[in-house]
């Protein structure tokens, strides 16, 4: 696309470290000079190389290992899918105009995602859950939104679990038409239309190429 | 006589290398036996007459009939080519010295006269002959001037020769115009026009093949250099060569192995040959410079390194260079100021230093400093001003320090200017990262000024008499006038770009500290005075120390960096001055002591971990240097001096709290940790010291021995316990430290000395009976630090200090070394374990004796408690190095090797006991079954034979009714898995191909009893299958690469059907047969495509069982804030996603097509899966499947 037909050619662009992630939650392990050995010095375990880790000689049923808690509670640990999984999961969709992604230009936001029922509550887990998504146009005139949202909404319908339902919407005033754009986002028939366009499916294509 | 005649026929008809090598072998002879009388020589040249005599009429004919002559022609010019051939291979074949001058002459004048008739055939042959005779013993000068005026007469027929021809011609050239001989009667001949340079200029125009132009750029940079031609033929040679600047090579399709790097840099030495042709390179160079966005970076670059190459290599640079620095200044500058790209910036400063490092002199003589000091003012006048200006600052900084620090004339002359521009600017900032820019700028000047110091006697004598005299005082006044003040501004709430700024001012502190001044007597001593050295010490200290003195509330930094950047800092700072680093371990204990260590928080604890592990960093990880802190109080210092006064301190803090008794402890968890931290600190602290000394001394370093090893050890025990706080407190001298200097490799023995002492230390204090602090954590921590420092002993210290005794004794000063027997406490055998480790085979052989203390220990069963427990772990692992460091045979003391059978025996009778008889309950045997697994595994690593007699009693044992078989085939594994204990970097014996020695004799016979058929037993074949299942997913693909067949029909068998055996054991063997589905998908997907259906059938009833399972835990657990669910469940479900999610990127579509839609149904559940791990794998699967249609 030639430069002159950005429709913002000058958009604010966040660093990726600036980006919400769930590192920064966690206090991460301290990463300092000193800390080169600190796998050795202090092993989740007081030995290392215990036996009882993978083949422990006896299967018992009752009590699990020590070792296997940890690799557990490490990796394993039931954690529903939450407004930072959401983020992740579409934050990394390239922006159609520019070389960066949704994230970075602040399409994406993390506090304009809601999960409800709130992920916290424990509910069954083939209950219904809806996932709300307000995007950020960078101006509000863009003509690309509907593609973004678009994007957005493909994204999250390919990788969630049938029981989310997607609703993708602009910001309240984020856009000059944001009426006609929520129309058009949440109508499940002109969507799926959308998605048959094999122009526009080849841009969502080179849109989600990004997203790991 | 005739024969010559023969031999060229034949040559001619040949189509042999081989046979044309045997020809001209035995004509050559023929030649050397005659002593090259005339009549042989001038048969031998005669002998190619026949094809000579037609070629000449011929010749002449073709010319007439152009160039499509026929092919009797052509016949004839290849026959005659190889006539020539014949004499020109006779000749190299002949030796040196045979012919005389009068046939050189003759021959050089014969093949000479190729040039100018046989255009055609003669030239290839004549080339290599000429060549030829050049090497002949009896060649003179003026022969050379013949040859280059006989070749010279080819003309523009030059160019139609094929390429290796003109390499022969071109070699030719080169050697003899480097030839000093042939060099002077050419410049005899010719005088001062040099007119052969004329015409060799006129022959070679227009060479393209890159092998040809390497040799004719040799040749004219020889011809600038050596042959003083005259200023217009200078100008016709740079002509010549500066017409293929800048040079660049097209890829061929055969490649000639070389590159458009050497081509530039054979034309870069024509530039950079001699001063003569200054007047026209810079100039020229300049111009191409100058030529704006047209040249590219490569181009630039090149542009660059050529100017720097002629700067460097012209002489008397008064001529040469000054004229044009001006020029080249007022050109290169805007490449740095506003450059973007990074090569040619420092191609850019590589000129700039250059430049200066040419007008400062050679190391012999260095030229007036008035040159250096207009070239700096020149580069000052223009940068100046650039300083106050944020945007160019960091530019202009780099390019004065480019030039000011290039040389030490240069830095002791402008250097002082230079600092004072910078504070001006420092003054009065434009904004925060003005300021970062400015700080950097004199970190860098810090930085290279020790830099100059460092290599001071490199260069000029003179070098060093400058740095004596150096101007100091805008150094001196750095710390009070620059840093400080930043310093106190900014520290107290610093943002993100403050940040920044105090990072810079850290290292700066760090770099100023470390500088060094030269006396008057050539002296080295620190340039701060000491005070400073204290001031920024406990500055730096305060930003590490502040964990332990804020409370949490208080200490709000989330951010390290800073601290990070101080532990550096102080690294740096406590390596030039060593006095600091006593100060900082007092401070840092007696923060430490201020604090609480019996019911510690886990901030506080937090604090202790961070505190310890920097002071251990700060203190070992670099081998300080003695430098005196002023010249006036040398003092002795010992390399090793930071190491000690850590280790004191720790032993000092040891344990951190002295409970009144150990009822008090209600927090188990708490107050080990804080003990365990301090064993930490002193492990760190050994493991950096030891790196620093693997970098800094050779390897061998440890094993050159001295010659006192029998002292080393037994030195111990006059010593205190107290010994290493006293030699830190009041400066016991222990002589073998304070003769060392930091250079001496002998630093590093004595450094495995002290630690010896140390783990010796700590092992009389934990074999001595309390339980506190020795908590589990502790001793293996300790056993690691024994580990550590036991296994970079060579086998003779270990012997000479009886290790493999004091690993079951614990250094105490018993007389008898035997085993004892029920220590107090059980856990005491991790110290043992920790000795073992390291020990070498060979100094562990007495331990072997039949009822020695290997045996009795790798049999005792005693005390081994409820399983699974640690006691019977560490046996198990303490059996596994037993077995495998065991060296029996005549020359030890086991001579019959009885000891290991007799342990295997007995083991083996144990699990054949355990599976047969009811008396032994499953935990007992549990943890008989655990330490004869672990003592078999350290045989086979061996690859021991005895090993191979326990086989049929394993496979029994497995197959038994009995309930404790199954978990004998659970732990087959055990004998391949890989284990830490077993390497070879703890001396271990591990033979290289054992695993696939040990499956080959344990699971591979099993395959035909574990498919279960009609007549074999349902039961012994499920257990069989848990066999194999352990023993293939502990190991390699390449190990049962062979066996797929039957294995993936195992594999298949049990992801459908585990009746029989115990719900845990099905769903670990289920994860075994998925992770094994793995492998074999990643290393061999073929094997698996005629079993798709059943993959992926029995993979999704797989997950579905699980997540099912989960479910239904999920309803009855929904209270259970725990949440605690199975690990299996989880492995297997992820497990699962991966095999299948991996088939698309194997397999082609059309074979996965069937499975599409139940898989893409499936993937889109399992992406909610509660665990996110396993969602993250499910929604990689689901792309991959997304892609089959």
């Amino acid at each position: 696309m030639p430069k002159a037909d950005l429709d913002n050619e000058n958009p604010t662009i966040l660093n990726v470290s600036q980006l919400p992630s769930r590192r920064q939650k966690t206090r991460s392990a301290r990463n300092g000079p000193d800390s080169k050995y600190d796998h050795l010095l202090f092993p989740k375990q007081s030995w290392p190389w215990a036996p009882s880790k993978t083949t422990s000689s006896w299967p018992s049923d009752d009590d699990e290992d020590e070792a296997m808690e940890d690799a557990y509670n490490d990796e394993y640990t039931e954690e529903p899918i939450d407004e930072q999984e959401i983020y992740d999961l579409i934050s990394t969709i390239s922006d159609p105009e520019h070389p960066h992604t949704l994230g970075q230009l602040s399409v994406v936001r993390l506090p304009d995602i809601y999960v409800t029922p709130s992920p916290t509550e424990r509910l069954d887990p083939q209950s219904l859950r809806t996932v709300l998504v307000e995007l950020t146009p960078t101006i509000n005139h863009c003509s690309l939104a509907t593609v973004i949202g678009l994007a957005v909404r493909a994204r999250l319908e390919q990788a969630l679990p049938p029981n989310y339902r997607v609703d993708v919407r602009m910001k309240d005033g984020s856009h000059a038409q944001d009426d006609q754009v929520n129309k058009q986002l949440a109508d499940k028939e002109r969507v799926a239309a959308a998605l048959e366009n094999d122009t526009l499916r080849g841009m969502l294509d080179k849109m989600l190429e990004t997203c790991a | 006589m005739a024969s010559f005649k023969d031999w060229a026929l034949q040559y001619v008809l040949a189509d042999e290398d081989t046979t044309k090598r045997g020809i001209v072998a035995k004509a050559a002879k023929e030649i050397e036996d005659s002593r090259a009388s005339s009549a042989v020589v001038g048969n031998w040249a005669a002998s190619v007459q026949q094809w000579l005599s037609t070629a000449h009429a011929s010749d002449g004919d073709q010319m007439d009939d152009g160039d499509d002559g026929d092919d009797a022609l052509n016949g004839d010019i290849i026959a005659r080519a190889k006539a020539l051939s014949f004499l020109a291979d006779t000749l190299e074949a002949l030796d040196r010295s045979a012919l005389r001058t009068d046939q050189v002459l003759r021959l050089v004048g014969f093949f000479g006269a190729m040039f100018s008739y046989d255009h055609k055939a003669g030239i290839t042959a004549s080339a290599k002959a000429l060549r030829q005779l050049y090497s002949m013993k009896n060649f003179k000068p003026d022969m050379g001037a013949k040859m280059i005026e006989a070749v010279c007469k080819i003309k523009e027929d030059f160019r139609l020769q094929t390429a290796p021809t003109r390499l022969e011609l071109y070699e030719l050239f080169l050697s003899l115009i480097q030839d000093p001989a042939v060099s002077s009667e050419l410049q005899h001949k010719y005088g001062t026009s040099n007119g052969f340079i004329v015409d060799l200029l006129q022959l070679c125009q227009q060479e393209r093949d890159p092998r040809n132009l390497m040799v004719w750029f040799k040749i004219l940079a020889t011809l600038l250099a050596d042959y003083a031609p005259s200023q217009e033929l200078t100008e016709e040679i740079f002509k010549t060569f500066s017409a293929y600047f800048p040079i660049s090579l097209r890829t061929s399709a055969t490649p000639t192995g070389i590159t458009a790097e050497d081509l530039k840099a054979a034309v870069r030495s024509c530039f950079a040959a001699h001063q003569r042709v200054a007047s026209l390179a810079f100039p020229f160079l300049m111009q191409k410079l100058d030529q704006g966005d047209a040249v590219t970076v490569a181009v630039k670059v090149d542009i660059l390194r050529t100017i720097k190459a002629c700067v460097e290599n012209y002489d008397h640079p008064q001529t040469s260079v000054v004229p044009y620095i001006e020029k080249i200044w007022n050109s290169l500058k805007y490449e740095v100021r506003n450059g973007e790209a990074k090569e040619t910036i420092d191609a850019t400063l590589d000129v700039l230093r250059a430049i200066a490092i040419k007008l400062d002199g050679t190391k012999t003589q260095k030229l007036d400093v008035a040159l250096l000091k207009d070239y700096i003012d020149l580069v000052f006048h223009d940068c100046r001003d650039d300083l106050s200006n944020p945007t160019y600052t960091k530019q202009a900084g780099l390019l004065l320090m480019t030039v000011i620090t290039a040389n030490i004339r240069a830095y002791v002359l402008e250097n002082g200017g230079f600092v004072d521009c910078i504070r001006q600017n420092l003054r009065q900032p434009k904004s925060p990262s003005h300021t970062r820019d400015l700080l950097l700028l004199i970190n860098s000047d810090l930085k290279s000024r020790s830099e100059l110091v460092k290599n001071r006697r490199e260069g000029h004598p003179g070098d060093e008499a400058l740095l004596q005299t150096e101007p100091r005082a805008h150094l001196d006044t750095l710390f009070h006038d620059v840093y400080l003040p930043i310093w106190v501004a900014r520290v107290e709430d610093p943002d993100s770009e403050t940040v920044d700024i105090l990072k810079k001012v850290t290292q700066g502190l760090a770099l100023l500290i470390s500088q060094q001044v030269v006396g008057s007597d050539g002296q080295v001593s620190l340039l701060c005075s000491g005070a400073i050295c204290a001031e920024v010490c406990s500055l730096l200290t305060q930003s590490i120390v502040k964990g332990l003195t804020l409370s949490s509330n208080d200490n709000l930094a989330n951010d390290t960096a800073l601290e990070d950047e101080a532990v550096l800092a102080l690294r740096t700072v406590v390596t030039s001055y060593t006095d600091g680093y006593a100060d900082l371990a007092n401070r840092a204990k007696a923060e430490i002591r201020k604090r609480e260590w019996i019911y510690p928080s886990q901030y506080s604890l937090d604090a202790l971990k961070d505190l310890l592990c920097r002071l251990a960093f700060i203190g070992c990880s670099e081998i300080p240097s003695s430098v005196a802190i002023d010249s006036s109080t040398p003092k002795s210092f010992s390399p090793l001096q930071h190491f000690i006064t850590l280790a004191a301190t720790l032993f000092d803090l040891f344990p951190l709290s002295s409970p009144a008794g150990p009822a008090r402890f209600t927090s188990p968890l708490k107050e080990p940790l804080a003990n365990s931290y301090v064993i930490s600190a002193l492990h760190s602290s050994i493991l950096h010291f030891r790196d620093a000394c693997e970098a800094k001394y050779p390897r061998e370093a440890l094993a050159s021995t001295s010659g006192n090893d029998s002292s080393w050890f037994d030195g111990f025990r006059d010593l205190p316990d107290d010994w290493l706080q006293q030699l830190q407190g009041n400066g016991l001298s222990d002589g073998a430290l304070d003769s060392l200097s930091e250079d001496d490799p002998e630093v590093y023995r004595q450094f495995l000395r002290i630690s010896l002492f140390i783990v010796r230390h700590l092992y009389r204090a934990a074999s001595s009976g309390a339980q506190i602090p020795w908590s589990e954590r502790v001793l293996a921590q300790v056993g690691n630090i024994a580990a550590l420092v036991v296994r970079d002993l060579d086998e003779k210290l270990q012997l000479s200090s009886n290790l493999a005794f004091e690993a079951f004794n614990f250094f105490n000063n018993s007389t008898e070394t035997s085993l004892q027997q029920s220590p107090a406490k059980p856990l005491t055998e991790l110290l043992t374990l920790g000795i073992l480790e390291g020990l070498w085979p060979g100094a562990m052989a007495g331990l072997y004796a039949p009822q020695g203390i290997a045996e009795t220990f790798m049999c005792d069963t005693s005390n081994l408690g409820p399983f699974p427990s640690r006691v019977s772990e560490i046996r198990a692992a303490i059996g596994a190095v037993l077995a495998n460091k065991y060296k029996g045979g005549p020359s030890t003391s086991d001579p019959e090797l009885q000891t290991l059978r007799k342990v295997l025996d007995f083991w083996g009778n144990q699990i054949k006991l355990g599976t047969t008889s009811i008396d032994i309950d499953t935990n007992t045997f549990g943890a008989y079954n655990t330490i004869a697994m672990y003592v078999i595994a350290g045989a086979t690593a061996r690859q021991d034979k005895a090993v191979l007699e326990l086989v049929p009693l394993l496979h029994e044992a497995i197959a038994s009714q009995h309930l404790n078989g199954e978990a004998v085939a659970h732990s087959m594994g055990i004998l391949v898995k890989g284990n830490d204990l077993l390497t070879t970097e703890n001396h271990a014996v591990v033979k290289r191909f054992y695993k696939q020695w040990a499956y080959g004799h344990m699971a591979k016979p099993l395959y035909d009893r574990a498919l279960p058929t009609a007549d074999n037993d349902h039961w012994a074949a499920m257990r069989y299958t848990t066999a194999i299942l352990s023993i293939v997913s502990n190991c390699p693909f390449k190990v049962y690469e062979d066996d797929l067949e039957p294995l993936i029909r195992l594999l298949i068998t049990t992801l459908g059907s585990r009746t029989g055996l115990s719900r845990q054991t099905s769903r670990r063997q289920v994860a075994a047969a998925l992770e094994v589905l793995v492998e074999i998908l990643l290393n061999e997907p073929e094997a698996l495509k005629g079993h798709l259906k059943a993959i992926i059938g029995g993979a999704i009833n797989v997950h579905q069982e699980c997540s099912l399972e989960h479910a239904d835990r999920f309803k009855y657990q929904v209270k259970n804030a725990t949440r605690t669910s199975d690990l299996y469940l989880v492995t297997c479900r992820k497990l699962v996603l991966q095999l299948l999610g991996a088939l698309p990127t194997k397999f082609e579509d059309r074979h996965l097509l069937p499975y599409s839609l139940q898989m893409k149904r499936m993937l889109a559940t399992a992406s909610g899966d509660p665990v996110r791990e396993v969602r993250k794998v499910a929604l990689l699967a689901r792309g991959h499947w997304e892609k089959v249609v």
